[in-house]
């Protein structure tokens, strides 16, 4: 695909990341196969792509799908790094979960070096109202901390399972476009320095 | 046809072989059956896959490495395509239950499936049934029975005894007859074509045909064409060719036959040599190995032919090993010849030794041995060594000796930094028994350690003695080339018969060697200390070491004492004691040489190493030498004093400073302006009062505390407290210091007193007629001034010494008055007085000097004016006395100072 970029359709790198349990691959699933899986089974790490039709123009998303367990925090890093835009999910019923969101922010800005970041806080399980744990001001609050959207979801209802995603891949989209701007007008920038040193010489 | 498969997502997306994995996506297959294919990185798991849904398969990952596409293959769909990939990880095998792995897998259900192999095939060989019907839905029944109805058929159709209706009955039992109709029209059909096909075969080959007859024609002219040729016989010209033939070959070959058998001999006599060349080249062999050195090689051989060829019955090995015998016989004296010969190292005289008793140890059962039987290589070894360290020493010394023998005359005028040859020799033989003894000692070691012994017991007490013996010959030699007296040489010659040829006074400079001389044999000892001899061995050692060091000891003050003798020329009459006015440097001089002595004394012998005694014991003869040495140094330091005091001035002789009235009347200021003074001045010498009273300060200041100081430091260095050293020296610098004392107021007092007389009746004077009064007689005015003349120049020097020296000079003054007195036969009345006066007068004056006698000989002198003073006379004397003291206060204020 990267040998031949304008001939393939555009590929959006998403990574689920979150606590254990919270329904990051029933999410994921729910989006990729309109399916809800009620047995629960801790994921290692789960790869799913497809083309998707975002705003009139065919793209693909690759969605990698992490473990929640703390036991593979050590190889998260790894995983990461190859991301372009984060759905950080907890559950509504989980406020340790909420509480892990934290971290996991902070370890993506360190892999990635990067504030602006595609990200999206996703409180999951919002079906279950009735035992919510977190309030939703609190969520709210962290989110405009980080200064990133929120969410809630449910991907046994299939509620704003398509928004989260298609909201990430054109956060991912749009920042692709200043990139590769910023990077030409570097360039630009570049050639005009190095036409100067050599009127200097 | 459906549309692909595709592949959107994998759980997990990556992991070992054998990892179960959700496949999911789209169009997976309509069935389970649909699915014909899957491939993970490559490798095909259909046979695990589990087909869930179209958009879901499980399955298990197969033998893969690395990333992979995953292709499912659908009858309805065909080849799919994957957008994602599985990557494998981990190594190729499989890892079953009875399989080791580095890496930990999860074992869930094990897996018994073959890995990408098929393995359903058939290989039962099906036929095609004749009757082109299906034999489907016919089991056979009541085999047994048919068996019985037909005994000798078969219903194979391949078999002979082929039964056409044991077939039936058996392959076709259930088939309708109608079946069995279409079935045999079948069959015929069959055959129809098979005919068919010959005709129809020959037609389409008819060329062929053709060209086979025209060939078979061609043959049958031929063949009538030989037959013209050769007769209606041509086979036994044939015949007879080939019998010649057979001759012929047998010929060459019975020729080769010979030949090949000659070769084979041949090469058998070769490989026989070739394979038993070790043998055949041995002889030769081991002679040049021995020649060369290499003793193990030849013994492995030895050993070798021995167990091979020992008992050998083939004569020519017999003879070989003979052979081999007679030379190793030979280098076994060679060997024997090298073991004792030396100088060589330990280790090579090991190895020969050793090869020795491995040559002998193999030869002792065979007659061979009786001709040459070497007792014990390794006590010869040792014997070898032994003397040859003892003649090593005797070497040693005879060429030292003898380099001194001839050099006598020469050595006067040599370096003398460069140190003796004496010297030289100590080093030297002490490297030899550093090197030597502990080579001995280690061979012996090996020796009863069992090594290197032979068959026979050794002889430990034999070692032992040699041992013993070569310490005791090296310490003789060592004792002889440092005697530094002749007595002791001429002691040493008469128990040893050897003395070194020494030149008459190379004692001195060597005495300086001898610290030097004793580090050499320190070190020899260390060496033989570390090598753990026996204690009598080292314990000769010891007693030498300790001998010298005494002897060094001794050496060492005794060059002191003659430093000390020399002190002489470093006194610098500066007087420099603090706590003994008038002591001059010279006893610190004496202490810095002491300390610099012990200090030698310390660092050169006193100090015990390992395994040394303790010098300085109680009661032995190391303190008793310390106690001598130290009081000869002593005494030294008397003589030196003494030398001081009454030698070092000959050429100057005293300079008399008493002044006498004689023609100066009434000069009484020209006493003490004479020369004292003068004396103090820098530039001028040192007078001789001055020394004699420097010298006595310093006898009094030894006496007092300097001596003292002394024994304290021998203490301070370790050495017990020698005072009957120190006793004897204060003794004779008492003796001393009493003799400086009757030189110096004999010197001192003679004149003093001697002019007493003269100035008395000088100008015709005489007692008996009157004269004025209410003076001191001129006399009496020189006495006292002769007296503060001579205090004062004491008190210069030493305060302490005034008592001692006054008191006998007023002494003579006050026995001298007495005489003079007693020989006036008569007194004037102012006479009297006058008289009374000026006894009184001088003995109150010196009432602090006078002792028992002198104060006695006073009153003699007051009692001997003729007529006793009646009480006017006494009372104008009163008053007269008074007055003079009142006058005379300053001038006579010094003598009443009790602690001057």
């Amino acid at each position: 695909m990267s040998k031949k970029p304008t001939a393939g359709p555009a590929l959006h790198k998403v990574i689920m990341v979150g606590s254990g349990g919270v329904g990051k691959s029933a999410l994921t699933l729910q989006f990729m196969y309109d399916e809800f899986v009620e047995d629960y089974e801790p994921t290692k790490a789960d790869s799913y792509r497809k083309k998707v039709v975002l705003d009139g123009e065919e793209v693909q998303i690759d969605i990698l799908d992490t473990a929640g367990q703390e036991d593979y925090a050590a190889i998260r890093d790894n995983y990461f790094r190859s991301g372009e835009g984060f759905l950080c999910v907890f559950s509504i019923t989980d406020d340790e979960s909420f509480q892990a969101t934290q971290e996991f922010r902070e370890q993506i800005l360190r892999v990635k070096n990067d504030e602006s970041i595609p990200f999206l806080l996703v409180g999951n399980k919002c079906d279950l109202n009735g035992i919510r744990r977190v309030p939703l001001a609190e969520c709210q609050q962290r989110a405009q901390q980080w200064q990133v959207p929120y969410v809630e979801t449910s991907a046994k209802t299939r509620e704003n399972v398509d928004k989260v995603f298609f909201d990430l891949m054109r956060e991912i989209r749009s920042r692709k476009t200043e990139d590769s701007k910023a990077t030409s007008g570097r360039a630009k920038d570049r050639c005009k320095k190095r036409r100067l040193k050599c009127t200097h010489l | 046809m459906a549309p692909q498969p595709v592949v959107t997502g994998l759980s997990p997306k990556e992991g070992p072989p054998g990892t179960r994995v959700i496949i999911r996506g789209e169009f997976l297959g309509t069935e389970s059956i649909d699915l014909i294919g899957l491939k993970i990185c490559g490798s095909d798991c259909l046979l695990s896959a589990e087909w869930v849904s179209p958009n879901k398969i499980i399955a298990r990952t197969g033998p893969a490495k690395g990333l992979g596409d995953i292709i499912v293959t659908t009858r309805s769909g065909g080849e799919g395509t994957s957008s994602v990939q599985f990557r494998a990880i981990g190594n190729h095998e499989i890892i079953g239950p009875l399989k080791e792995s580095a890496v930990w897998i999860e074992e869930a259900p094990t897996q018994n499936f073959a890995w990408g192999r098929r393995t359903l095939v058939q290989s039962v060989l099906t036929q095609e049934d004749p009757l082109g019907l299906s034999t489907e839905g016919n089991e056979q029944k009541n085999v047994d029975n048919l068996r019985e109805l037909f005994p000798s058929s078969s219903g194979d159709l391949l078999q002979e005894n082929f039964s056409p209706a044991l077939f039936l009955l058996e392959k076709h039992s259930a088939t309708t007859f109608a079946d069995l109709k279409v079935g045999l029209k079948h069959l015929n059909r069959k055959v129809e074509s098979q005919k068919e096909g010959q005709l129809s075969f020959l037609k389409s080959n008819a060329g062929s045909v053709i060209d086979q007859l025209d060939t078979m024609m061609n043959i049958r002219d031929k063949l009538l064409e030989d037959l013209n040729q050769y007769g209606p016989e041509p086979l036994n010209v044939l015949e007879q060719q080939i019998e010649n033939s057979i001759s012929k070959s047998e010929d060459i070959f019975t020729d080769v036959l010979v030949r090949k058998e000659k070769a084979d001999s041949t090469r058998a006599v070769l490989l026989a040599l070739s394979r038993h060349k070790f043998l055949f080249c041995l002889p030769n062999s081991v002679e040049k190995k021995a020649a060369a050195g290499e003793y193990d090689i030849v013994v492995n051989d030895y050993a070798r032919a021995k167990s091979r060829f020992g008992k050998t019955e083939i004569p020519i090995f017999r003879t070989v090993m003979e052979e081999v015998d007679h030379r190793i016989l030979q280098i076994r004296k060679q060997l024997h010849e090298k073991v004792i010969k030396m100088p060589q190292s330990v280790e090579q005289q090991r190895k020969l030794i050793k090869a020795l008793i491995s040559l002998e140890v193999q030869q002792s059962g065979s007659n061979i041995n009786d001709k040459l039987r070497n007792a014990d290589p390794a006590w010869d070894a040792i014997d070898a060594r032994a003397k040859y360290l003892e003649q090593t020493f005797k070497q040693t010394f005879e060429q030292y000796a003898s380099k001194d023998a001839q050099g006598a005359e020469k050595s006067k005028n040599r370096d003398p930094s460069q140190p003796p040859n004496r010297v030289a020799f100590c080093e030297e033989i002490c490297e030899i028994a550093a090197s030597q003894l502990p080579d001995l000692w280690r061979l012996g070691q090996m020796y009863f350690t069992g090594e290197l012994r032979g068959p026979n017991d050794p002889r430990p007490g034999d070692f032992k003695r040699m041992i013993l013996n070569a310490i005791e010959k090296f310490c003789i030699y060592l004792k002889i080339a440092m005697c530094t007296t002749d007595a002791e040489a001429r002691s040493l010659r008469q128990s040893v018969g050897l003395i070194w040829p020494i030149s008459h006074g190379s004692h001195d400079i060597f005495k300086a060697w001898l610290p030097q001389c004793l580090r050499y044999t320190r070190i020899t000892y260390a060496t033989l200390i570390s090598l753990d001899l026996p204690s009598s061995a080292l314990d000769i050692v010891q007693k030498f070491i300790d001998e010298t060091r005494l002897h060094c000891f001794s050496n060492i003050f005794e060059r002191a004492t003659q430093k000390c003798s020399k002190l002489t020329d470093l006194e610098t009459w500066e007087m420099g004691v603090e706590d003994f006015p008038g002591a001059t440097l010279l006893p610190q001089r004496l202490e810095d040489l002491l300390i610099e002595t012990l200090d030698e004394a310390q660092q050169a012998c006193i100090n015990p190493e390992i395994r040394e005694g303790n010098l300085l014991e109680t009661e032995s003869d190391g303190q008793r030498e310390v106690s001598l040495r130290l009081q000869k140094m002593l005494l030294c330091f008397c003589d030196v004093i003494q030398e001081l005091a009454f030698n070092s001035h000959k050429e100057e002789t005293p300079t008399h400073n008493v002044s006498q009235l004689l023609g100066y009347p009434n000069n009484q200021s020209s006493g003490p302006a004479s020369g004292r003074f003068a004396s103090l001045s820098p530039s001028t010498a040192i007078t001789w009062e001055q020394r004699m009273l420097c010298c006595l300060a310093n006898c009094a200041y030894c006496n007092k505390s300097f001596f003292h100081r002394v024994g304290k430091l021998f203490e301070r260095y370790g050495y017990p407290l020698p005072s009957l050293a120190i006793e004897t020296a204060r003794y004779s610098v008492n003796k001393l210091f009493s003799n400086i004392l009757d030189a110096y107021v004999e010197h001192k007092g003679d004149p003093l007193v001697g002019t007493i007389e003269p100035s008395m009746y000088l100008g015709g004077f005489q007692w008996d007629i009157e004269m004025p009064i209410g003076n001191l007689r001129p006399y009496a005015h020189e006495c006292c001034d002769n007296l503060v003349a001579v205090y004062s120049e004491i008190y210069t020097i030493s305060p302490a010494l005034l008592r001692s020296i006054l008191e006998p000079i007023v002494l003579t003054i006050s026995e001298e008055l007495a005489r003079l007195m007693s020989c006036v036969p008569q007194f004037s009345y102012s006479g009297a007085i006058q008289a009374n006066v000026d006894i009184r007068l001088l003995r109150d004056t010196m009432r602090i000097y006078t002792n028992e006698t002198g104060r006695n000989y006073f009153l003699e002198a007051l009692e001997a004016i003729n007529p006793p003073l009646n009480a006017e006379q006494m009372k104008q004397a009163d008053e007269i006395l008074e007055h003079v003291k009142e006058r005379m206060k300053l001038q006579l204020m010094c003598f009443f100072v009790k602690e001057p």
